[in-house]
Parts: C-alpha cells; structure tokens; sequence
C-alpha cells in the first residue's frame, strides 16, 4: 500500500542519466545533504540523547554540577504524582477536540466555498486569523474571555444565548474550551486553505460527470470529490495534530494551566517543571517520553502518509 | 422538475452565503475588536460591560513605541528571522538538489528523516537546547534565536524545495549537460532559477513561522538585546490592571500587516507550501 510500483520503463532512462553522469563523483550527492542533516540532528539526536542521560539524575538548574545517580526514579515519579498523566489527558482533551472542530468546520468551508466565483476573496478573508503572531492572537482572547469583562459573555448575554455569564477562568471544562475556541479561530485556516486548495487542484470532469447523471452537489462533493482528497486530508491532520497536541503559547498566556492544572498541557509540564521549578533531571524524564512517542508517531505518519504522496 | 430544481438551487445558493457569513462573522469579529482596542485609552480596554465604540485615541499607538524597546523588539526580529532563512537556505538548496535529482543508496531514508523533524515537540526539546545555548554563552542573543529558527524550518524549506526542483523538466538539465556542465552549475544555473517559486515560498513561510516563534525565544532570551516582538509583548505589563492589550493590539496589528502582504506574494503557492509540497497545484 505505502510503496508505489514503479515500472521498468521509466527507471531505464533514469539509469541511462546516471551513467551519462559519470564526470560527478559518486559522493556528491551525499556531501549535498549532509550539512542540513547534521544540522537537523543536533535538534534531534543530541537532544534526545542529552535529555535520556539527564533523565537519570537528581538535577537542577540552580545547582550545577550537584548531579546525583538516581536511576529510574524520575520516571516513576512521573507516574507516581499525577500532574504528568494529567497533563497528557488535558493535552489529548484539549488538541483533540480542537483538532475535530478544526476539521469538520474547515471541510465544510472548503466544500461552500471552491467552486464559488468569489473564491479568492474568502481565501484571503479566512485566511486572515492565521497570519496574527500567535502571541498576540493568545492575549487577545484571554481578554475576550476575561473574568468581568469578558466580551464573549457580553455578546452571549445581549443575545439571549445564555442568561449569566460563564467563568471561563475557574471552571474546567470552560477553561479548557476557551483554549479550544481561540485554536479553532487561529487555526481552522490552515486546514481550510489546504483543503480548498486540494479541490481546486482536482479535475472537475468526474464531479460534471457524476452531475449530469442527476447526482446533487452534496452527493457529487461527498461521493466524487471527497474520497479522492483523502491522502491529503491525512496529511493535513497530521501536520495540525502534531502542532495542536504541541500547544504552548496559549496556555502560557491565556490559563497558565489553571484552574488547578485542568488545562495544563504536556508542553506546558514540562516547561514548569524543569524551568520554573528548576528540576531538570524529571523535565528530562518527561522529555525522554514524549519523544519516545513522537518518533514512533512521525515513523508511521511518513511512511503510510507522506511516503505515498512525495515519492 | 426542471423549474423546482433551479428553485431549490437558488435557496441552496442563499444558504451557502449563509453559513459562510457566519463564519466570517466570527473569523472578523476579533479582528475588528483588536483594531478598535488599539485605538482606545487604557481605561476602556477592561470594563464590564465591555466598550465596542470608544473614544478613538492614538494613545496606544504612541505608547508602544515610546514606552517599550520597541525598535530592539523589531530590530532582534528582523535580525533572527532574516538569518534563519539564509541559514536554511544555504542548507535546504543544495539538500534538495540532491534528494530531488540524484539516485543513490539511502536516499529515501535520509529525505524522510528531514522530513520527520518537521514532527518534533519543541518543548521536549528545549531543555537540552537550553543547556546547549548556556554552554556555547549565547544565551540573550539573536544569533541563538537565528539557529533555532533556522533547525525548525529546515525540513519544511528543504522539501518545498525539493517538490519543485523535481518538476523542473529533465531535458533541460540534460541539454546544460551535454554542453559540459557539471550539477553544481545546473543547480545554480538552471534547476535553481527554475524553481525560484518554490524558494520563495519557503522562504516566506520560514520568515513566518520564525517571527511568531514563542517557546524557545522565551526562554533565551530575557532582555532587549535579543527578545522579540512575539514575546517581547508578553512584558507590556504594569499598573494595578496588569496587561496592557491596547499597546499589545498595536504590536499585533502591525505585524500582521507585512504577513499578509507577503502572504498575498505567495497565495497560489500557499497550500502547497503549508503540506511540505505533498500538494501539487
């Protein structure tokens, strides 16, 4: 299924090109890629490697060189207090409904939307949230949800869509949807525009075809259109999924991971607890597993989902 | 039969423009509260109920550039997201050259690890960085900003590149070959010219996703002399009612202006850009 078949035919001239190649040594092409794959792996390689090494000490910020031997202890610490497995539920909570709202409101934009005269325009006015500084975009809706002055409840409130206003800040589940709401505003146009973009890049004779045989234009959009868009559809999701489980910034500004550490992420864990509370060596254990993970994900993303495509 | 279909294809017209003002009501909506927070005073940016029609000031706009570093915000930006594109460049046009035109041993594997890192969490990685950066004494300084930008993107720059480099026609190649040119002139010469679309698309995009970087550049950087405009707002802070947002929404608003115009340069080429080239237009 990942592997593409590739004919005799078309690897004979690629072959023919290469021996015409002779005057280039057979080491250029490697000594072309290996700076940015150096580069790549110190991000990469020697972080995982520095992390796993630190991950079995007793270590902190504060005191250089005060490192001492613990073993597995901060990986069963980890697992023994619960902020860390809460965190990965509030990562997978808070991404995951996110990443479903993202989708489902980005395929049905893109459906209403790539065969309209006026494509260009909504494309550019959707795009418009993306193209803010995250920071930014953070801020501005931790006032929209602000405790007494929030704009959201005002505007909830004047429309008779709720009768009191919400605590977006003390209660959980309000808190974690306040992040979803200011995610799904920031980033349901990364999936729309590549979703638009998929359509129009379709050949559009199968959805005449299937029109003049009397098929409406939902049916041709979910029975024509859609299953031909499914590569890129995964490539889509995976890329969002990755940088919405990775959330950051807007729990760094807007909750802080309160209330009580409901919406503290797996990214904002460890940035408390190895630079707030300076110890290292558990930051490093959490690290190690997170990244454990991230290949292990990133493994099987490339070879069932961008293989196939880029090849 | 006929008739009722035009009609109901009428009232499915309406209703397309329907929901899509919805959304566009709430995309915008923000938006044009940012633009009026950054044109009121301080005292209207918290208050309940909330002010939508203030008194229109310029206090803010004043404000953020006289009262922040506002020019060592923009300077250090400028600085670390123009060398990080460099930096990347320099590595991803030769990187995708050769995972584009040649054919050798390992080749899948090593275009597929680049591609890979583009999946790393950066906050899984920012503890050994962190270190990396105190050891090399670079903490505080742009030019670490520019290197860790310049990581972040490189996989993306190098296979937007490379889904580029890999349309651009053999033959054209081959003709530069025959008159005795070796690959690196037909990368300079030819295959390089050819794909200058994809080159600028990813560099825009890196120029983008290196200015809004938040995680990494707060923690090195902790003064004006390397923090950027991204975290460098998170300071605008003081007086009994913390956060100053009117003087935020002024930084946001002017930063999303140059995004937008450089956006608009590459719209076409946008989607293609934003799956690492897995979409072809």
């Amino acid at each position: 299924m990942s592997s593409v078949p590739v004919s005799t035919a078309a690897v004979q001239p690629a072959r023919a090109a290469l021996r015409r190649r002779g005057h280039d040594p057979r080491w250029l092409p490697y000594a072309l890629v290996a700076p940015a794959v150096a580069y790549l792996l110190g991000i990469t390689l020697y972080p995982f490697i520095y992390a796993l090494y630190k991950s079995f000490y007793q270590s902190s910020f504060t005191m250089p060189g005060m490192d001492t031997f613990v073993g597995f202890g901060n990986y069963t610490d980890l697992f023994r207090n619960g902020d860390f497995l809460a965190s990965v539920l509030n990562t997978l909570i808070i991404s995951g409904s996110s990443v479903l709202a993202e989708f489902v409101l980005a395929l049905g934009l893109a459906a209403l939307v790539y065969r309209d005269p006026w494509v260009k325009g909504w494309r550019m006015m959707f795009l418009a949230p993306m193209l803010f500084m995250p920071s930014a975009v953070s801020f501005m809706w931790k006032l929209l949800f602000v405790p007494g002055a929030s704009v959201v409840n005002n505007l909830m409130e004047s429309t008779g869509f709720l009768p009191q206003a919400l605590n977006w800040v003390g209660n959980p589940t309000l808190a974690r949807l306040s992040l979803v709401v200011a995610d799904v505003w920031e980033w349901t146009p990364f999936l729309f525009l590549i979703f638009v973009g998929a359509l129009q890049a379709q050949n559009s004779d199968l959805e005449e075809a299937a029109k003049v045989d009397g098929a409406r234009n939902w049916q041709v959009f979910w029975q024509v259109s859609l299953p031909l868009l499914r590569p890129i559809i995964a490539i889509a999701l995976v890329l969002r999924s990755i940088d919405a489980v990775t959330m950051f910034t807007k729990v760094y500004v807007m909750t802080q991971g309160a209330p009580a550490g409901d919406t503290e992420t797996v990214s904002y864990f460890i940035y408390r607890v190895g630079f707030n509370q300076f110890d290292a060596g558990t930051a490093a254990a959490a690290s190690v597993l997170v990244l454990i993970v991230t290949i292990a994900v990133a493994q099987y993303a490339v070879s069932r989902y961008f293989r196939p495509a880029m090849e | 039969m006929a008739k009722s279909r035009r009609v109901s294809q009428h009232s499915s017209r309406i209703g397309r423009y329907l929901l899509l003002a919805c959304w566009a009501f709430f995309c915008l909506l923000p938006i044009v509260w940012l633009v009026t927070l950054s044109l009121r005073g301080r005292t209207e940016t918290m208050v309940n109920p909330p002010i939508y029609w203030p008194h229109f000031t310029l206090e803010a706009w004043r404000d953020t550039f006289e009262n922040w570093p506002m020019w060592a915000y923009l300077r250090n930006t400028f600085v670390a997201a123009i060398g990080s594109v460099l930096i990347d460049l320099l590595l991803a046009i030769p990187a995708a050259y050769s995972l584009a035109r040649f054919q050798y041993r390992g080749r899948d594997q090593i275009g597929f690890y680049i591609l890979s890192t583009r999946m790393i969490v950066p906050a899984a990685v920012a503890l050994p960085i962190y270190i990396l950066f105190k050891n090399l004494h670079l903490l505080d300084n742009p030019v670490a900003l520019m290197l860790i930008y310049a990581a972040i993107n490189l996989s993306i720059v190098t296979w937007v590149i490379r889904s580029y480099m890999i349309e651009v026609p053999r033959e054209i190649e081959e003709a530069a070959r025959v008159d005795g040119a070796r690959s690196i002139g037909i990368l300079l010469r030819v295959t390089l010219p050819l794909s200058i679309s994809g080159v600028v698309t990813a560099s825009i995009l890196a120029l983008i996703f290196a200015v809004n970087e938040f995680l990494f550049t707060l923690l090195i950087s902790y003064t004006d002399s390397a923090q950027t405009l991204s975290v460098g707002l998170a300071m605008f802070t003081g007086g009994s009612k913390g956060i100053i947002y009117n003087d935020i929404a002024v930084v946001a608003l002017v930063t999303f202006v140059p995004m937008f115009i450089l956006t608009l340069l590459i719209q076409r080429h946008l989607s293609r850009g934003l799956t690492m080239g897995a979409l072809k237009n």
